[in-house]
């Protein structure tokens, strides 16, 4: 059995080393290191999830829980975990000056902290984590070092850390409620948080992992954020931070608050993050502030799909997350050199074309043409919606149908552009290969997973079969089955 | 039915036509004159005029389509005879009925409008354009009349309405059992007819005479030709949904010249809508008159 | 074991590398043409009596996914691909080497071309709600390409379209999560088995979502802004194949899915306030308004291809009016003016783009008297507007017809009354396309105009026959529609070679073209043999007024040819639909510029706290309630 905590070690590890790697000589180390131990951490995970059986916990430190701080390893986590070193390692930001080591630091700091909030058992190591991701992200948001983007990981700073603040309330009312921060702990624990202290309390840890996971109201860092820094930093909070806060939102949802009420506020706070998304990106003028609403509008689909109960929700949810993982990153990636007014592309397609058609493909993809992978993605979204029935589930699901529409009206403005004739020949440039490779390879992933839709489901399937399971975790982590370390 | 004898009556049919046409060209010319206190035409005059118009020594030509517009004309017409029945002679009246019948007769307009086109005269566009105008005018009651007879006899086919009415006698006929439609009928017909009130599309004055502009010598004599087709075809329609058909030929002619008393009457009897004024008259009373007559014949 | 449909599948799929391939050279692009030829051979050794099936299934996330093409669904593959063939036949010669030298990409037409074909199949061949709602999505945004292609207006045009379409699409898409939620399943027997059953809630929601969705595909009121601009503006086989068949798509849906699924027993069901008002009947007035009001838009424009995009809306008024009266006559009527709208929609857009290609424009004030230099152009476009008026021998009168007599004999006269007003309209009309192009006077500048090219007479002429031909004897199609009645559960039309019996009144189209062409001949006799002999003078010899007219004055009358008919309704005019559209797209904005206010304000953390408070509020609201 392998060590999956490395897997959360080695990027911190890295982290902390790369500064070191500055000096002269040294170059060529600090240009493997990050991309060395990302890939190892990934082939860590990897041999996990191919060697798994059943699902496990790891104490670390050597305290039993619900005393030590628990790792909880099952297909779930280790998913979202694999999914970020090698977001990371597609999105890597290459280079060897002082800054460029200074993000790469800041990018393997984000993974670590990523990678811990997805194996995470624990509600305070979780926040723990996720405080650790938002250092990282303030950081990485000011990396490109210009007026706009410290303007913009300002605005972002204030929002998280005053989140920060409210999370830290919601986890000591949960304490003061039940007297555990163990999440197995306190799924055995759930009904004392049946009431509207506990209500409050998982409200409170939502507005805080929320502004993370892009969530209405506080998402308004977004769009500022997104169109300030480089590229494949949007890429990555957009693709992969959000995408781990919305894990994190979940495992407290399924052990701690199983409740209609957490429940239909979820729901609620999705679909209004839907509209206003969908709704702000309608009139937006450039492409990277278009794609920052559209994701807000994705993550609030993402989160009304997780809203849904049982099985279902944690299929649709897992499906819609990384399908959004892998179609955003790769827009943004190909928005990398397309800044500014939506006016100013036409013409790209002549200079790239294979970019101009990746970016159609993920479009069509984000739109829901079947049988791209976006399409089954939606329909489990929405034939759970309809399943379920209620008339705010009804309402959600004309909300979500609505976000498509308007979506398809921006999304056809930037094509119907790329592909219009260049004005006065000024054609804007073309894709860096970094970038087109990396988005090329996120094609190919789609394109596979179009293919093998079916497989996946079922896949899925067990996933979710465990993930929902609160007995299986509360027996893994507390029944003695943990391994301690 | 013997291939010979439908043969006969495919022929006989647009020659009666013809005839009977001609002669309700001169009623109509006499009834004029009356009401002018002259004393008219003589009884061929109709027929010396298409002889002296396809004799002319100039015929003038502005193309082939020209030319094939006066034959569609005629040739339309002469094709739409054989679809209404008269007294003795059902034609191919069977295996069209009433709308094939409204729609063929659109045939001829049609020839007419792409010969005048060929001519590239304005005034002969202008005619065209209100020519349609007014078949938009008129058609409309006319379709309602259409409508609530076709529904009144419960078919198209205009044998089984002329049957129906004769084997009730009068009291089954079309106009005692809807005088609503029937009243609306005779204002379409006065459209139809091109007649004063509505004959803002000749306007001799303002357009000389608008699609007839160009058309000298024969291509004058079709139309003429034409236009007895034309008053034949409208007054046995109304005789046919409205007055019982033609139990004989003594009580056909009767009917049939009858009925285009009134309207010849009234064209010599009053000046001219303007176009829109001809849309807003037909579109209003013959109108309400149709609808009203509508539902009395759905309840 | 691959069957028949999958050949087809197969043919279809592979003809699009291959037309990217030779498109751009003239032999290639006749090779394309024997393609389609394939095609269309594959499609006619399926038997159309029994549902072929496909050997592609899958089990995707729960469902079987397969596909079948049964009747109706052949009789509609026929007439695509048949558009398909014609139109890349029409541009294989002189078309596409003039327009590729402008700088039109050949390969994405005839590629566009093909996936338009292919998506369509798949659609027809659709045997569950996966399927179907896959080849609906894929056939609206194949539709996309050919409508991009020429740039400029067709953009926008584009754009309107894309955003119509996708929201059609999320319609069927929600109908359809809706029904799995009802019936517990996507295929189409269990919609078809649970319809009884179905509460009137649950079965008006089904029902209306999708019929909805489906009618913006058919530009049904109120869906009908998009769709002229969007297929006029295609560069010509794209026009030509869009304004054939594509629109009828959504009639598919309907056929399909209210019709044969839903069935005409469940719909009856659905009634509004005490049954006065039931689904059918509301949807007998919205296709009577389609057909109506797209016409008379259509006779203000002053471009050919808008003009003949608007009648292509309105008739689809016809196809949806016949197919929702559903009896035996009234659907027959709606499912073969499928066809012959195709052919003479075919017709009219190819002799437009041929007078295009001669002379650059079909801006309606800006030709004339083309006649005597397009002679064939014109004589297709003769037929065609035959056709599209509805007036006999053409095949269009014999689907109006059907329509017409349906509509009596149910005892619907105001919808008789109303159709036949959108047939008069559409007379006036295409006079006016007609007079406008080729009659009157011929500019100075089109003096040395030639011919089209045989490459485009050809298809025009040959589609020419079709209609002339299924006019006279429109036996020979109803022979399948009949079929494709039959599919869909509705009673078979009865039908003979001339056209209809019935003992409440026939037609038989084959007197009625004989005794119109002998009338024609002895018009002819009288008119050459008799009289003195004519003399032709020359086109630009005339005179008005008394007075020579020179070439170079202008004295067509083209503008406002109307002139007394609009004095009098232009007041009804009022761009109702406009209207609403910008303002829907206006509070759109507004909503937009609100929610973007929220993102863009200057101090974004107040709204943890005020989330927060809100939050806490609603949670202590809960609590009291």
């Amino acid at each position: 059995m392998t060590d999956v905590t490395l897997a959360v070690v080695l990027p911190l590890l890295g982290a902390f080393l790369l500064p070191l790697t500055a000096h002269r000589g040294l170059h060529w180390l600090g240009m493997l290191l990050g991309p060395a131990l990302l890939a190892l951490a990934a082939l860590l995970l990897f041999a996990t999830w191919t060697a798994f059986e059943s699902p496990y916990a790891i104490a670390l430190g050597g305290f039993a829980p619900p005393l030590g701080i628990t790792f909880y390893v099952d297909l779930l986590g280790l998913l979202f975990a694999l999914a970020v070193p090698l977001t990371s390692l597609l999105l890597w930001p290459g280079g060897s000056d002082e800054a460029a080591i200074r993000q790469q630091s800041l990018t393997l700091l984000l993974a670590a902290a990523l990678t811990g909030m997805a194996l995470s058992g624990d509600l305070f190591n979780l926040y723990v984590f996720y405080e650790l991701a938002a250092v990282a992200s303030y950081g990485l948001a000011a990396s490109s070092a210009t007026g706009p983007a410290f303007v913009a990981a300002f605005r972002f700073l204030l929002i998280s850390a005053l989140g920060s603040v409210v999370t830290l309330l919601g986890i000591a009312l949960i304490y003061f409620k039940t007297g555990t921060l163990n999440l197995a702990h306190l799924a055995t624990l759930s009904e004392r948080l049946a009431d509207p202290q506990g209500l409050a309390a998982f409200a409170m840890l939502l507005i805080g992992f929320g502004v993370k996971a892009e969530l209405f109201p506080v998402n308004a860092w977004v769009p500022e954020v997104y169109a300030a820094t480089g590229k494949r930093v949007a890429a990555l909070l957009a693709g992969l931070a959000s995408k781990l806060a919305v894990l994190a939102v979940v495992r407290i949802l399924l052990l701690v608050f199983p409740h209609d009420e957490a429940r239909q506020l979820l729901l609620l706070l999705g679909t209004l993050g839907v509209l206003s998304g969908e709704l702000a990106a309608w009139q937006a003028r450039d492409v990277t502030r278009m794609l920052a609403w559209s994701s807000i509008g994705q993550l609030g689909v993402v989160l009304v799909a997780f809203s849904l109960p049982g099985k279902a929700g944690l299929i649709a949810g897992v499906t819609v997350a990384m399908h959004h993982l892998v179609v955003k990153s790769a827009l943004f990636l190909l928005a990398d050199r397309w800044g500014g007014a939506v006016d100013r592309l036409k013409g790209a397609a002549t200079a790239s074309p294979l970019g101009a058609a990746l970016f159609v493909l993920f479009a069509l993809s984000l739109l829901g043409l079947p049988p791209l992978p976006g399409f089954w993605s939606k329909y489990l979204v929405l034939s759970g919606l309809a399943e379920a029935g209620s008339g705010m589930q009804h309402l959600a699901l004309g909300v979500i149908l609505l976000g498509t529409v308007i979506e398809g009206g921006y999304l056809l403005r930037i094509i119907t552009r790329l592909y219009a004739a260049p004005e006065r020949d000024i054609v804007p440039p073309a894709h860096r290969f970094p970038n087109l490779f990396a988005s090329g390879l996120l094609a190919l992933l789609l394109v596979a997973g179009a293919i093998l839709i079916d497989p996946l489901w079922q896949g899925l399937n067990t996933l979710a079969a465990s993930a929902t399971d609160t007995q299986v975790y509360v027996q893994t982590v507390l029944g003695g089955k943990g391994i301690t370390r | 039915m013997h291939w010979a004898e439908l043969l006969a009556e495919l022929t006989l049919m647009p020659l009666v036509a013809f005839i009977v046409g001609l002669f309700m060209v001169l009623m109509m010319r006499k009834i004029g004159a009356r009401l002018q206190r002259r004393i008219g035409p003589p009884l061929l005059q109709p027929l010396y005029d298409i002889v002296k118009l396809f004799g002319k020594h100039t015929q003038t030509s502005h193309g082939l389509l020209h030319e094939f517009g006066i034959v569609m004309a005629v040739g339309g017409y002469v094709a739409a005879e054989t679809l209404l029945p008269v007294p003795g002679m059902n034609g191919i009246a069977e295996k069209g009925g009433m709308i094939t019948l409204l729609y063929l007769t659109m045939i001829p307009s049609l020839g007419l409008a792409l010969g005048v086109g060929q001519c590239a005269n304005p005034n002969g566009s202008i005619g065209i354009s209100r020519a349609l105008t007014a078949m938009l005018a008129y058609d409309i009651p006319f379709v309602i009349v259409i409508a609530g007879v076709a529904m009144h006899f419960g078919t198209t086919n205009l044998v089984d309405v002329v049957a129906q009415q004769q084997a009730g006698g009068i009291e089954t006929w079309g106009a005692t059992q809807m005088p609503l439609l029937a009243l609306a009928g005779l204002f379409a017909l006065q459209g139809m007819l091109g007649k004063q009130p509505f004959e803002i599309y000749v306007a001799p004055a303002e357009i000389a005479t608008g699609p007839m502009v160009e058309m000298g010598g024969k291509f004058l004599g079709g139309l003429f030709v034409m236009q007895c087709f034309q008053l034949y075809t409208a007054s046995v329609l109304y005789v046919t949904l409205f007055l019982g058909g033609g139990e004989n030929w003594v009580s056909f002619l009767a009917k049939s010249f009858a009925v285009l008393v009134l309207p010849i009457s009234v064209a010599f009897l009053f000046p001219r809508y303007r176009t829109e004024d001809v849309l807003t008259m037909l579109w209003k009373w013959p109108v309400i008159l149709g609808l009203l007559g509508l539902v009395f014949v759905g309840s | 074991m691959i069957g028949a449909l999958d050949m087809l599948l197969l043919a279809a799929l592979a003809a699009i590398p291959l037309s990217a391939l030779f498109a751009t050279t003239r032999s290639g692009r006749w090779l394309l043409v024997a393609a389609y030829a394939v095609q269309f051979g594959l499609l006619i050794m399926l038997q159309p009596a029994t549902a072929a099936h496909s050997a592609l299934s899958f089990q995707l996330l729960g469902n079987a996914v397969g596909w079948q093409m049964d009747a109706l669904g052949w009789y509609f593959a026929v007439i695509t691909i048949g558009s398909a063939g014609f139109a890349a036949a029409y541009a294989a010669g002189e078309w596409s080497e003039v327009n590729g030298r402008l700088g039109l990409s050949l390969r994405w037409l005839y590629a566009g071309l093909q996936i338009n074909v292919l998506a369509m199949l798949l659609l027809l061949a659709s045997g569950d709600f996966v399927s179907l709602f896959i080849g609906w999505e894929l056939t609206s945004w194949a539709g996309l390409i050919l409508m991009l292609l020429a740039g400029g207006d067709a953009i926008r045009a584009s754009l309107r379209y894309i955003v119509y379409a996708i929201a059609g699409g999320m319609t069927v898409f929600a109908g359809l999560v809706i029904t799995q939620a009802a019936v517990g399943s996507l295929q189409f027997d269990a919609l078809h088995a649970a319809a009884p059953s179905l509460g009137t809630g649950r079965l008006w929601a089904i029902a209306l979502l999708f019929i909805l969705g489906f009618s913006v595909k058919m530009a049904s009121m109120p869906f009908h802004l998009w769709q002229a601009p969007a297929y006029a503006y295609s560069p010509a086989p794209g026009s030509s194949f869009l304004g054939s068949i594509s629109a009828r798509m959504g009639l598919f849906g309907i056929a399909l899915v209210a019709i044969k699924l839903i069935g005409l027993a469940q719909l009856d069901r659905l009634s509004l306030v005490t049954d006065l008002v039931d689904l059918r009947g509301l949807l007998t007035w919205v296709a009577v308004f389609t057909a109506i009001l797209p016409t008379f838009v259509a006779m203000r424009q002053n471009d050919a291809r808008l003009l003949l995009g608007w009648h292509g809306v309105g008739q689809g008024g016809y196809m949806l009016l016949g197919v929702i009266i559903a009896d035996r006559l009234g659907s027959a009527g709606g499912l073969l003016h499928v066809f012959n709208h195709a052919t003479y929609q075919a017709i009219l857009l190819m002799a437009v783009f041929a007078v295009i290609h001669r002379t650059g424009t079909a801006d309606l004030n800006r030709l004339g008297g083309l006649v005597t230099r397009m002679p064939l152009t014109f004589l297709a476009m003769l037929i065609g507007i035959i056709g599209l008026a509805g007036l006999p021998p053409m095949n269009g009168f014999v689907s109006k017809w059907m329509i017409y007599r349906a509509l009596i004999v149910d005892g619907h006269p105001l919808l008789f009354v109303a159709t036949v007003i959108s047939t008069l309209g559409t007379v006036l009309s295409v006079y006016k396309l007609l007079h406008n192009t080729f009659l009157g006077q011929l500019r100075l500048e089109h003096e040395q105009i030639h011919e089209a090219p045989w490459s485009m007479t050809v298809p025009m002429l040959l589609l020419c026959v079709v209609v002339f031909v299924t006019g006279a004897a429109p036996g020979l199609v109803l022979q399948y529609v009949a079929a494709a009645q039959q599919a869909i559960g509705l009673e078979p039309v009865r039908y003979i070679l001339g056209g209809i019996e019935s003992p409440t009144g026939s037609l038989d189209m084959l007197w009625i073209t004989a005794i119109l062409f002998a009338g024609f001949g002895i018009g002819a006799v009288l008119f050459y043999l008799i009289g003195g002999r004519s003399r032709r003078v020359h086109q630009l010899d005339n005179y008005a007024g008394g007075h020579f007219l020179t070439a170079d004055v202008r004295y067509q009358y083209s503008d406002n040819f109307y002139a007394g008919l609009m004095h009098r309704i232009r007041p009804w005019y009022r761009g109702s639909f406009e209207w609403t559209e910008s303002a829907l797209v206006s509070a759109l904005g507004a909503a937009s510029t609100l929610a973007r206010g929220f993102f863009e304000q200057a101090n974004p953390a107040q709204w943890v706290l005020v989330g927060t408070t809100v939050i806490m509020t609603w949670v202590m609201w809960y609590a009291l309630g």
